[in-house]
């Protein structure tokens, strides 16, 4: 296929954790927090003057002074995180806010707050208590922490407008390039779709490491690229599948998945657009911050949350994708040492297995993946295994 | 050998197998009274055995093969005591054996692999291992199992080895090795087909990690294909907020009307502030067992706090008079012993406060630190829990109380919390009890500790704290083993303390073996 006209755009984007459209923001005056996890709604600090940027570091090497601090117990990307914090990679934020999620991000970000490593003046730290079940009194909860940790946070440090009136532009905004996302990535539904998993990855990637609405031109050129963008004529992929799991920012992931053989038409991971670029529904009738948490929270399908009905409907959202994208088959990956996800993809690949006859491959990763010979051997054999079953005529 | 603290050579008694070569010799007094409550255990042992319904429980079951070993647990860790120690010693562990036959007894009659009595499983809601108790003070004629405490908990307590087989259970099921081994295994019991099934349904609480949260995702999913309800309560982490609080309490009234929707009882007020009477007297003596080891004679320590004190704390949660009347007995005594300015071990070397989640494996570690180096273990972690009175008599308040208490689970009001709780608090408690020197048990599977490591190393220069990193893998002896659990202390009194041990036969045993 002819290369997308801004890949190489976005592609750089994502060379730095302070990159270029973070910068021009602040020129203009605008406020960076600092996020971590889905379970802070990113909309509620997209404001007029205030964006976010989901935290990563790029081209990360040594991981020895988080070590130190962390031990090696901990999953890579909280350490890289830190480590990329303690060099000083995040001085541009102006605040973090983020969910008492996961243990080891948790530390992460207390380590970054104790060792004093951003080191812009009045830059504050806010820890919300995010709800662990979807119902009516965690949404309550939600509601409250975000009202007070998030909005009245913004207000009171940066004199943000939190007014509904602001919080519906965020949301037009946030849906503006949810539906972008959305509509590129519906391409990848196609028999022979016309955009690969990796040129997918980036692009949304992008929308989580930058102010969104300086991407919008990007999006909607690349949207209307795609709409006459002829894919090849003989794909070079033999099976199609859906990647779940833990968090991935690793631009070298999904290349190396599809590298082997794999077309990843879906991407059910932190940092993937299902759901993270599902858009907010609004009406009239309720208070508008309700209803964004609400979004938030009833879509949220991190293994954290413990309900029976999200424990069985993580699996199912995932079946459904898998369905709605045409997968013949599902990766579920864990970043090494990662809770969450060591028990999240053993019931997980079970279910789809033994529920929803897919084929499934569970892997565990590094937080950057490199050329890892050893992952391009697994997958390309679980490639073959689901184009085998595929010629022999039997289940998926 | 004979009547004085510290007379006899206590790593003389090892033999390099499961039981040691011989009981200890304490004098003729405190060695008939030993005996005496050795054979008071054994008794009960038989008595058990003889309901069919617990015979069948031992066969079935794997992991009941441990509790063939609890004498030689309470053995192991009465080791060295004398006099009133020995009593206090024995009037908590003896008393928590008994309430664990109890459990096992009416486990096993409900249990529909056993007794299968159906009318008294209709009675009983399961609970998690980790889970405070409080919310069944409500229902007097209802009956509360955490089956995971006896079949892991207690049976790693009593065998160091018990639940490996779980663990390599699990971990051929995918889930790798490095998460905790207590909920790890807990799984491992289920995937396995060794989880007792009884209960009219089941109450869960994201306790104390990640992992014990993801392993009731199993559990869950057990108990949905046994037909028991199951509700999960999310308790907040961030526990010392106000903002919190309102959704704590609701979770705790939602749990409430899914007992009594599942089990056809209503909540009983009044029992519950009888309940909460004995709570609230029971942590009076605690606290007061606590307070004696911020002078020169500590009297309940270690081992014989924490453990203690867990249990009674959360699994009994002043359910039950027995253990209020043993409270009392163990404050008499405490408070002879102190006046009497009577001492544990020959030499008291070091005070020290225990940090961090302990080896269950190795328990009776903190004995050893007493007689081997003469480092008392004056608090841990585990028992500096919540020690604010709870009410007795105010309905709306009780229900924030038993929030409150859900969210100050033992280790879970450390782990969860903020840095607050877990970092700063120690070098306060170091302050308070006088302590020159830290343990810190470093779990490595417990993410919540490791990533504080480095500044915990950092603050405790900056107290001028000796800190003793232990390494240790909380049910797992074949990745860190107890002599490698001792070297961690060795290396560190010699090297930097220059110190020599106060018994040198306790620095290297030959204990791999036993139970």
């Amino acid at each position: 296929m002819k290369d997308l006209k801004h890949l190489y755009y976005f592609e750089q984007l994502l060379e730095e954790a302070d990159n270029e459209l973070i910068r021009e923001a602040q020129e203009a005056g605008r406020k960076c927090v600092g996020a971590i996890c889905y379970q802070t709604p990113e909309v509620l600090m997209d404001l007029d003057d205030v964006f976010t940027v989901r935290l990563r570091a790029p081209r990360s090497g040594s991981l020895e002074m988080s070590t130190y601090y962390m031990t090696s117990f901990l999953c890579e990307y909280s350490r890289a995180i830190l480590e990329r914090a303690i060099e000083g990679g995040y001085n541009f934020l102006d605040a973090m806010i983020v969910p008492d999620g996961c243990t080891m991000v948790n530390r992460c970000v207390e380590n970054m707050e104790l060792l004093n490593t951003l080191n812009k003046e009045g830059v504050f730290y806010k820890y919300l208590e995010v709800p662990m079940k979807a119902d009516e009194n965690g949404l309550n909860l939600y509601v409250s922490e975000c009202r007070t940790k998030i909005l009245g946070a913004l207000k009171e440090h940066f004199g943000a407008d939190v007014s509904d009136e602001a919080l519906k532009r965020a949301v037009e905004r946030y849906n503006k390039v949810c539906r972008l996302i959305t509509e590129i990535g519906n391409y990848r539904k196609e028999d022979n779709p016309r955009i690969t998993g990796y040129e997918f990855h980036i692009i949304c990637m992008a929308t989580y490491v930058a102010p969104k609405d300086l991407l919008i031109d990007k999006l909607e050129e690349t949207l209307e690229e795609l709409k006459t963008r002829e894919p090849d004529e003989n794909p070079k992929y033999r099976a199609r599948v859906v990647v779940a799991g833990s968090e991935i920012d690793d631009v070298d992931l999904i290349k190396l998945v599809e590298d082997s053989g794999a077309l990843v038409v879906a991407d059910r991971f932190c940092f993937g657009s299902l759901p993270g670029r599902v858009e907010i529904p609004l009406n009239d009738n309720e208070d508008i911050l309700t209803q964004i948490c609400r979004h938030f929270l009833y879509m949220n399908q991190c293994p954290r949350h413990m309900n029976l009905e999200k424990v069985h409907g993580r699996k199912e959202y995932i079946a459904d994708i898998a369905k709605e994208y045409k997968a013949d088959g599902v990766i579920f990956e864990q970043m090494k040492f990662c809770d969450p996800w060591a028990y999240e993809h053993v019931t997980g690949a079970f279910d789809l297995r033994e529920k929803y006859g897919y084929p499934v491959l569970t892997i565990d990763r590094p937080y950057a993946v490199g050329t890892s010979g050893q992952l391009r051997t697994r997958v390309q054999a679980f490639v073959e295994s689901v184009e085998i079953k595929k010629l022999q005529g039997g289940e998926k | 050998m004979g009547k004085a603290v510290g007379s006899e050579k206590l790593g003389n008694l090892y033999s390099g197998g499961k039981v040691r070569k011989r009981r200890e010799w304490r004098g003729l007094k405190d060695t008939l009274y030993d005996y005496w409550r050795w054979l008071k255990i054994m008794k009960m042992l038989a008595g058990f055995l003889m309901h069919p319904h617990n015979l069948k429980g031992m066969f079935r079951y794997r992991w009941m093969l441990n509790y063939i070993a609890v004498p030689a647990m309470i053995d192991k860790h009465t080791v060295g005591l004398r006099g009133n120690h020995l009593k206090i010693a024995h009037e908590e562990y003896d008393l928590v054996a008994k309430d664990v036959a109890q459990l096992l007894n009416t486990a096993f009659k409900a249990d529909k692999y056993c007794g299968n009595d159906q009318e008294l499983s209709k009675r009983i809601v399961v609970l998690d291992e980790n889970e405070m108790f409080t919310i069944m003070c409500g229902f007097p004629n209802l009956k509360s199992i955490s089956w995971e405490t006896a079949a892991v908990y207690v049976a790693v307590l009593l065998h160091g080895d018990a639940v490996t087989h779980y663990l390599d259970v699990l971990q051929e099921m995918g889930v790798p090795g490095d998460v905790c081994p207590m909920p790890a295994a807990e799984a491992g019991v289920v995937i396995d087909g060794d989880m007792p099934v009884f209960g009219a349904c089941a109450i869960q609480c994201n306790t104390t990690c990640d992992g014990s949260l993801m392993g009731n995702g199993i559990m869950a999913r057990a108990y949905e294909r046994e037909g028991i309800p199951v509700f999960q309560i999310a308790a907040p982490l961030r526990h010392l907020e106000e903002g919190v609080q309102e959704y704590a309490a609701q979770e705790i009234r939602n749990a409430i009307r899914f007992i009594e929707e599942n089990t056809g009882h209503k909540w009983d007020w009044d029992n519950y502030f009888t309940c909460m009477k004995r709570f609230n007297e029971e942590t009076q003596h605690r606290v007061s067992w606590m307070e004696m080891s911020r002078t020169d004679f500590p009297q309940v320590i270690g081992a014989n706090l924490a453990l203690y004190s867990e249990t009674t704390y959360m699994a009994i949660a002043g359910r039950v008079q027995d253990f209020l009347e043993a409270d009392r007995r163990i404050s008499k005594l405490a408070k002879e012993s102190f006046e009497r300015k009577e001492i544990l071990v020959p030499e008291y070397r070091h005070r020290a406060i225990i940090w961090g989640v302990q080896s269950q494996y190795y328990t009776d570690f903190l004995p050893w630190l007493q007689n081997c180096w003469g480092i008392l273990p004056l608090v841990d972690m585990l028992s500096l829990v919540y020690f604010d009175k709870v009410s007795e008599d105010d309905k709306e308040q009780a229900i924030y109380d038993i929030a409150k208490l859900y969210q100050e689970m033992i280790m879970r009001n450390r782990t969860h919390g903020g840095y607050e709780v877990l970092l700063d608090d120690l070098w306060r408690f170091c302050e308070y009890y006088n302590a020159d020197m830290v343990i810190l048990w470093e779990h490595i599977s417990c993410k919540a500790l490791d990533g504080m490591h480095g500044l915990f190393e950092e603050r405790a220069r900056e107290h001028g704290i000796k800190l003793i990193w232990v390494n240790h893998d909380l049910m797992d002896p074949r990745v860190i083993g107890r002599q490698a659990i001792r070297d961690d202390v060795n290396r560190y009194m010699r090297s930097v303390m220059q110190e020599e041990p106060i018994d040198p036969s306790l620095e290297i045993l030959d204990d791999e073996n036993a139970w």
